[in-house]
């Protein structure tokens, strides 16, 4: 059998290893199309920049683009993950925009299966049936929905109608207590302050709502359709015939085995919630990596910040590969045929 | 003679799948008596499977649908009880030991986890909280340890005594706990080191090793009526007498009321008192299995007892029956069997087939459902 802590350890490194190629691709790729983007990167600077500054640029932009990138890779390496066009250094905004993201993420996700994940379970056992139907029309006006619509709609109804802020992390920024992890709802409550937590909360729910609305079909979805594989299955019949009840025959036994595909699909959506973010916070005012890359690509008048933008790019893939590996592992753990090897 | 565990009276199923409707199961009626074993058997096709699953009520409706009939069991018509009322009844009423030992047992959790769970489910009830007929479950107390003294001593004091009986029959030697109750369980189908597959998952074991599971899972629920769904036609050949060997030795330990599916006439001959034999959705015939080996009163069963093989007649082609099963959704008219019957007659063809009818000079509670019953020992 290959599900020994060593061949989980190797599963691992392995998928890990994995990520050193897809970073170089990455990069790469970001690295020319930025470079592509304008004939004369420094031009694109010039009104905002000093002129030696500009003269810098020029010495730099006028060598191959290979020995830029690899100017570039090396300063990366050094930690020196470049500034953009005033000086203001990338990394520091990047290690701050990080947590809130991720909070932000996270708090999409929960929404998503606490929600969408029990929505799928009914759709199933109501397939055909007006249950089905509602279920249907909720997650798919939800998809179809472009994010910054979403967003925006969410920010001009939704939040007046409930009383709630569609404004930042908390009442007033920065709030008075020290921001240790940047994440708004965990630093409230490193402060030991329930009021402030309240606060974050609230600053939260609209924001991590709207990106789950939009990406929770895809979580209903499997979970409906694998539920419908599940159900008519012999052990699911079994569970009824033990006299479990049908909630616990449904959430239990066929939701079990549901999960594990749900699980993949979730992993999948990383890439979307990311993506969404661009747009969420940016219209929420949620100081992540979402609204840094839309400022990074010029978004708002700003002038673009090509260093910034390789670092969102790069920060987000490395999202995108260790959510699936998270996905991969849950799997693992979910289906105990799963062999690691 | 004691009330029989299920009573069941002109139980009709219907399938309806888009515009069409098939009666899958039509007007069936035999009871299974306290303690005994009653063998259904049918071509595939025939109804029994769909038959088992409707007394539990475990048949997705829709698409199937109770068309007519009643499934009594402790007093109560199941087929008016509301499907959410059913868990009550399933378990410790009703158990079912499934066709495919594969699919059956959940494929995410441990064989402990699943086992404990049976019994944990009628821990509870047997506690009084779920108990639809308290008279039939009193409480128990698991607090004591129940040694064969013990035990026996509060059999025949506390409990009166239908339940009496029912704690004798089952006692094991647990030391009290729900997993030392398991290990019996697991014991009592042979397993001889329990302990080494608590852990597993069903993948990890046989066929044949998760059909024992899936025997003591049922029985660790001590149901008053087990239903067994074919529980051995997907197994291996040697696996299966192994099972069937169980199976056996358990009916002779355990003494619950069985139903027992099976296309398989060998393994009703070795297993069944009484016998009902299914052909296209109707019950042909019903009686002692004895009396209905040595002089079958409808030639379907005389056709299916000369199609069997057995190893005394090992040579020529294996005797078949002529024509093939009917198509449920266009029954023949008449008698469903009249197209492939030897001893057909016009009135076999126009009037509808016969109801299930004790056979006047036949033993008793043996019943035909074949105008000329009398007719079919001078079938060739």
């Amino acid at each position: 059998m290959g599900r020994s802590l060593t061949d989980f350890t190797v599963f691992v490194l392995k998928r890990l290893l994995q990520l050193i190629p897809v970073l170089l691709g990455i990069t790469i790729l970001t690295f020319v199309f930025t470079h592509l983007s304008a004939k004369n990167v420094c031009n694109a600077w010039f009104p905002h920049a000093d002129p030696t500054t500009i003269a810098n640029c020029n010495a730099r932009v006028s060598q191959p683009i290979v020995n830029q990138y690899w100017t570039y890779l090396t300063d990366l390496l050094h930690g020196n993950w470049g500034a953009s066009v005033q000086g203001v250094a990338v990394y520091p905004q990047i290690a701050a925009g990080v947590p809130a993201t991720l909070e932000l993420v996270l708090s999409a996700l929960f929404l998503m299966i606490v929600i969408g994940i029990p929505l799928g379970v009914i759709a199933a056992q109501s397939a055909g049936r007006w249950g089905d139907h509602l279920v249907r029309i909720f997650y798919l006006s939800g998809w179809a929905t472009p994010t910054y619509l979403g967003a925006v709609l969410a920010a001009v109804f939704v939040a007046p109608y409930f009383g709630l802020p569609s404004h930042g992390e908390y009442a007033t920024n920065p709030p008075p207590f020290p921001q240790y992890t940047h994440m708004s709802v965990l630093d409230a409550l490193l402060a030991g302050n329930l009021a402030w937590t309240g606060d974050a909360i609230s600053h939260l729910i609209l924001p991590a709502a709207t990106l789950a609305f939009i990406n929770m079909g895809i979580a209903t979805r499997m979970t409906r359709s694998s539920m419908l594989e599940v159900i008519p299955l012999d052990y699911v019949k079994s569970a009824r015939m033990k006299g479990l009840s049908e909630f616990w025959v449904m959430y239990k036994h066929a939701l079990r085995n549901s999960l594990i595909t749900t699980t993949t699909v979730l992993g999948l959506t990383a890439g979307g919630l990311l993506a969404g973010t661009v747009v969420i916070e940016e219209v929420f005012g949620w100081p992540g990596v979402g609204a840094f890359a839309f400022t990074a690509i010029g978004g708002g008048g700003s002038p673009p910040n090509f260093d910034g933008a390789i670092a969102v790019v790069a920060v987000f893939a490395v999202g995108v590969v260790v959510a699936n590996l998270i996905a991969d592992i849950l799997y693992g753990l979910l289906d105990p045929r799963v062999d690691w090897r | 003679m004691s009330e029989p565990v299920v009573q069941i009276q002109n139980l009709s199923i219907d399938y309806v799948i888009g515009a069409g409707r098939f009666r899958a199961v039509s007007g069936v009626s035999f009871d299974v008596p306290q303690g005994h074993v009653v063998g259904i058997v049918g071509e595939t096709g025939c109804g029994k499977s769909t038959l088992a699953q409707a007394i539990p009520r475990l048949l997705p409706e829709p698409p199937a649908t109770i068309g007519e009939g009643s499934v009594i069991f402790r007093g109560t018509d199941l087929v008016q009880v509301p499907l959410w009322k059913m868990p009550r009844i399933r378990g410790t009423g009703i158990n079912m030991i499934f066709q495919e030992p594969l699919n059956s047992l959940n494929p995410a959790f441990r064989i402990y986890d699943q086992v404990a769970e049976a019994i944990h489910i009628r821990r509870v009830r047997e506690r009084g909280n779920l108990v639809v007929d308290r008279r039939e479950k009193p409480p128990f107390d698991y607090s004591r340890r129940p040694t064969a003294t013990s035990g026996e001593a509060l059999t025949r004091s506390v409990l009166p005594p239908v339940a009496a009986e029912k704690a004798a029959r089952h006692r094991t030697d647990s030391d009290g706990t729900i997993r030392g109750e398991v290990l019996d369980y697991l014991r009592l189908v042979r397993i001889n080191d329990p302990e080494t597959i608590l852990n597993l998952y069903p993948h990890e074991l046989s066929g044949g090793m998760r059909q024992r599971v899936m025997i003591a899972m049922a029985l660790s629920e001590k149901p008053e009526l087990l239903i067994a769904d074919e529980p051995t036609s997907a197994l291996d050949v040697t696996i299966q007498a192994q099972v069937l060997t169980l199976m056996k030795e358990l009916i002779e330990e355990v003494h619950t009321s069985i139903l027992f599916i099976s296309h398989d006439l060998g393994v009703i001959a070795e297993t069944a008192d009484e016998l009902g034999v299914m052909y296209a959705g109707k019950l042909v015939e019903f009686g002692p299995v004895a009396e209905l080996f040595e002089h079958p009163r409808h030639p379907y069963t005389k056709a299916l007892l000369g199609a069997a093989p057995t190893r005394y007649k090992s040579e020529g082609p294996l005797a078949t029956i002529a024509g093939n099963v009917p198509n449920l959704s266009h029954p023949p008219s008449g008698c469903r069997f009249h197209p492939r019957c030897p001893i057909a007659r016009p009135r076999c063809t126009v009037m509808p087939g016969p109801p299930l009818e004790l056979v006047a000079g036949a033993s008793e509670g043996h019943r035909s459902a074949c105008y000329f019953p009398e007719e079919v020992a001078s079938i060739p």
